[in-house]
């Protein structure tokens, strides 16, 4: 019997209770303990110290600092122009901009070293940029290097890091805020800034923060353009003076862990992202703008692109005309460098979306720490990941089978590339609203069928963007592929690396120009078409 | 429907439908290529040289014997290293390899197994490893390499040493000092002249704050474009350059080689040797000594340039002869163990590329 006199008891307020690890998210760990192998074992190469710590100090901080200034000149330069050509591109009336949209990602095609040679060529006296400046009456530089050249020239090719995510969250944002700003009497570039711009900020970051790893790994455009980063420190001593090579790749991992805790707190919480399809947005008029627009993006593409293109082009050209050239025996490296591509890019997709999930769906610090693991691996030199997978392979009982088979090459992309499909993933996960879960739960009991028939469809847009940029990294990828390739696997890279430093410069024009065609037609065919109709 | 949707709707689901039947080859083809190839009648080969330089006489070597040669192209210190680590392991994949130099031999002396005097006594004794654990395949002569429309020749020095005492090289020498056809220069001058001197020659070198860049190929690009006026590098590069030039006035670079007996114009070959373990020992010294026979010798000769070493075969027609004996040919056994001390020196001088 309800006594009357006392109040009915309500329940006390239950504590929210730390939710038990899920099955996904003790998968997501695994694999970013499998990301964090290589970077384990530089650590403890690093440790293994036989010479005086201050030689070693010594020979690290100089080309710390250089790394340091290049990372942070690089990732605000790139994000930049990034961003705004992506505002040119999806916001406003500028004209053929669904050409250009497809056409400024094309730089990402370039090995680094091939363009930057192709470059350093152009500027040469009777090279394409040298002869074009000479019409307007500016003579380039004698000597094309040092932290200047290395500037530009990375930010030409890494811009597209930052592009590509920003575009594709301008795409799917509502404009509504910024129209309502503009009625209230804000400026077009004050709107811009205080609504638009905190909408696209954590894309920024993303960006930028990817900008800065690959500067930090880079090797083959910095050395040729003479800047002595960490990556020469590994690369020259990893032979003669392991200790301190494994020291400079271990600042470069400090480096990385501490970029990416800062980027995370920069990024803060970022917003859900209710997905809307097809957005219509009023674009922007340009007017008489729409001239210095459209020169700004032929001058980023043509120095992206068309500059190192029209050098290797001449380089080829001549061989054609030898006959010392041929294409014939380029086929086989093509497939097999298209082949592992796709396949890294599949698998590495695949692999990093638990990771994505659980950092998405339930953020804790758990995700937070695989999520980063898969950040840094993006930050080691591939030559080190490499090296890594190398020995443990021949060192560690059980998996000798792995050693200079196919299957380790393509752990080693996946280790390394992880990275570029993970921010994609986790758009993609937001891309799919928890109204609609929660409704496919109640109608689809079973989570693998809901997964396939509900949830999967709207995550494939970002799901083959990751895979794109990590079938396109890998596509020009070099050193973990000469060293993890099993005999006789030759990819165009290696090609083009194998004729580049013999001064048999006919050979790497042909071979890079068969890679950038193969290159475009794979993320032509895979990614831009599949995704473009909408 | 009408066609059109239809029409598109199948090529969306065969684009699709290919995409994945892509994928499923892919990952046969991965599956099968995974397998080990381990014929009868096979060798494997780690290869310091690039595939554009050895591929044609690989090829014409499989095709004359029937023997299957599977290459690994890389780099010639990442290859050591990894021959290294096999052999800690106890895992020797490898049965031959090939070095750019010397020196990356001296890193792996203990996974090296003597060759057979016969294929020993096809070459020159300064040519090969006292201690037969190596054979020069071709000789590669350092030269200075000039730009020929800001150099007169008759400015140029006769010795490297002359080279850096003079003021008017200020700023214009590429140095690739961490190559290693460059280290292999030094440690050669560090026997013949001695520590000291290799030293002074260092920081007369540093003085004059030459260009740095990344490899040898990299240099003459940059003499030919007027970046520097002169660069130390390997004698090849230029004829390669003249070869591939539709017209020979297009190449503005020549070389110019120091008297002989200079340390300048040292003589360094690229060396084979047979790995320790390795089950197809003879296949293995089939294939080096076909690299050594007039064949192997001659298509060095014509083809990329290089000094043939076995007596007899003449280098290509337009590549000055040279005598063995002229060129200061060090004891290269020396050179082996020195390496480390040399990159020491270059880098204490400043000099790292």
């Amino acid at each position: 019997m309800t006594d009357l006199a006392t109040p009915p008891r309500l329940p006390t307020p239950r504590r929210t209770p730390i939710a038990s690890p899920t099955p996904l998210l003790v998968v997501g760990l695994a694999i970013g303990a499998v990301f964090a192998v290589p970077a384990v074992y530089v650590a403890i190469r690093a440790f293994d110290v036989d010479r005086p710590l201050d030689d070693t100090y010594q020979e690290v901080v100089g080309p710390l600092w250089r790394t340091v200034q290049l990372g942070a000149l690089v990732s605000v330069s790139a994000a930049a122009i990034g961003t705004l050509l992506a505002w040119a591109t999806v916001r406003t009336d500028l004209p053929l901009r669904r050409f250009w949209r497809m056409a400024l990602i094309l730089p990402l095609v370039l090995p680094s070293f091939v363009g930057a040679g192709a470059f350093i060529a152009g500027l040469a006296p009777g090279g394409i940029i040298h002869d074009a400046l000479d019409l307007v009456g500016i003579t380039p530089p004698r000597r094309f290097r040092g932290l200047g050249a290395s500037w530009l020239v990375l930010t030409v090719f890494t811009y597209p890091y930052v592009l590509l995510p920003v575009s594709a969250r301008l795409v799917a944002l509502r404009s509504n805020q910024e129209e309502s700003a503009r009625m209230l009497g804000f400026g077009p570039r004050q709107a811009f800034i205080r609504t638009t711009l905190p909408a696209i900020r954590p894309a920024i970051l993303a960006g930028g923060l990817l900008v800065f790893l690959y500067t930090l790994s880079e090797f083959g455009a910095v050395q040729l353009l003479g800047y002595d980063t960490l990556t020469r420190v590994v690369f020259s001593t990893r032979r003669d003076d392991p200790s301190t090579s494994f020291a400079a790749a271990a600042t470069l991992l400090v480096l990385a862990v501490a970029v990416v805790a800062l980027e995370r707190r920069l990024r803060g919480r970022s917003s859900p992202d209710g997905r809307v399809a097809g957005v219509a947005h009023r674009p922007t008029e340009l007017g008489w703008r729409k001239v210095p627009a459209t020169l700004t993006c032929i001058a980023v593409l043509g120095l992206g692109l068309l500059v190192p293109v029209l050098s290797l082009a001449t380089w080829a050209g001549r061989g054609i005309q030898n006959g010392t050239v041929g294409f014939g025996e380029l086929v086989t490296p093509a497939l097999n460098t298209a082949v592992v591509a796709v396949l890294a890019a599949i698998i590495t997709v695949a692999v990093v979306l638990p990771i994505a999930v659980e950092t998405t769906r339930r953020p804790r610090v758990a995700s937070s720490v695989a999520a980063g693991a898969v950040l840094g691996g993006f930050a080691i030199p591939g030559l080190v990941i490499a090296l890594a997978l190398a020995v443990i392979a021949l060192r560690v009982t059980g998996f000798g089978w792995l050693y200079q088979t196919l299957g380790l090459l393509v752990i080693g992309y996946v280790i390394h590339f992880g990275s570029q499909a993970l921010a994609s993933s986790e758009q993609a996960v937001r891309a799919v609203p928890d109204r609609v879960r929660e409704q496919a739960q109640l109608l689809e009991p079973n989570a693998w069928r809901r997964a396939a028939t509900v949830e999967f469809p709207l995550m494939r847009p970002g799901l083959v963007a990751g895979g794109g940029l990590v079938m396109l990294a890998t596509l020009k990828e070099l050193p973990a592929t000469l060293l993890l390739a099993p005999p006789g696997f030759v990819t165009l890279a290696t090609e083009i690396w194998g004729g580049f430093g013999e001064g048999f410069y006919a050979e790497t024009g042909a071979a890079s120009l068969l890679l950038i065609a193969l290159s475009t037609a794979l993320t032509w065919l895979l990614v831009l078409r599949p995704t473009a109709r909408r | 429907m009408t066609l059109g949707p239809k029409l598109a709707d199948m090529i969306k689901n065969y684009s699709r439908l290919s995409t994945s039947i892509a994928s499923v080859i892919g990952l046969v083809v991965v599956a099968t290529a995974c397998g080990g190839d381990d014929d009868d009648n096979s060798i494997t080969l780690y290869s310091g040289r690039s595939d554009s330089l050895l591929q044609p006489i690989i090829d014409r070597f499989e095709d004359e014997t029937g023997i299957d040669v599977d290459v690994k192209y890389g780099d010639s210190a990442d290859l050591a290293l990894l021959i290294d680590e096999e052999a800690s392991a106890g895992r020797t994949e490898a049965d031959v390899y090939l070095s750019q130099s010397p020196g990356a031999m001296g890193f792996i002396d203990d996974a090296l197994a003597p060759l057979p005097q016969s294929t020993l006594d096809l070459v020159d004794s300064t040519t090969r490893d006292d201690d037969g654990r190596w054979v020069g395949l071709s000789g590669r002569q350092r030269v200075l390499v000039y730009n020929t429309d800001l150099v007169d020749p008759s400015e140029l020095p006769t010795s490297v040493f002359d080279l850096v005492a003079d003021a008017r090289w200020s700023d214009q020498i590429g140095v690739a000092g961490g190559n290693g056809s460059f280290q292999d220069f030094v440690t050669a001058m560090r026997f013949t002249e001695g520590e000291d001197a290799t030293a002074r020659f260092l920081g007369d070198l540093a003085a004059l704050d030459p260009v740095p860049y990344q490899n040898n190929s990299a240099i003459v690009a940059a003499i030919g474009r007027g970046e520097v006026e002169v660069g130390l590098t390997n004698h090849y590069y230029n004829f390669r350059a003249l070869d591939e030039a539709p017209n020979d006035d297009d190449v503005a670079s020549a070389n110019h080689v120091f008297a002989d007996g200079d340390p300048g114009a040292t003589l360094i070959v690229s060396a084979a040797a047979i790995l320790d373990g390795t089950d197809d020992a003879d296949l293995a010294q089939q294939f080096i000594e076909y690299l050594l026979s007039n064949d192997g010798q001659t298509y060095f000769a014509e083809e990329t340039f290089e000094y043939p070493l076995v007596p007899g075969v003449s280098p290509a027609g337009n590549v000055p002869p040279i005598e063995f004996t002229d060129v200061g040919a060090i004891d290269l056994e020396d050179l082996d163990g020195g390496l480390g001390r040399t990159r020491e020196m270059i880098a204490a001088a400043g000099l790292e590329s």
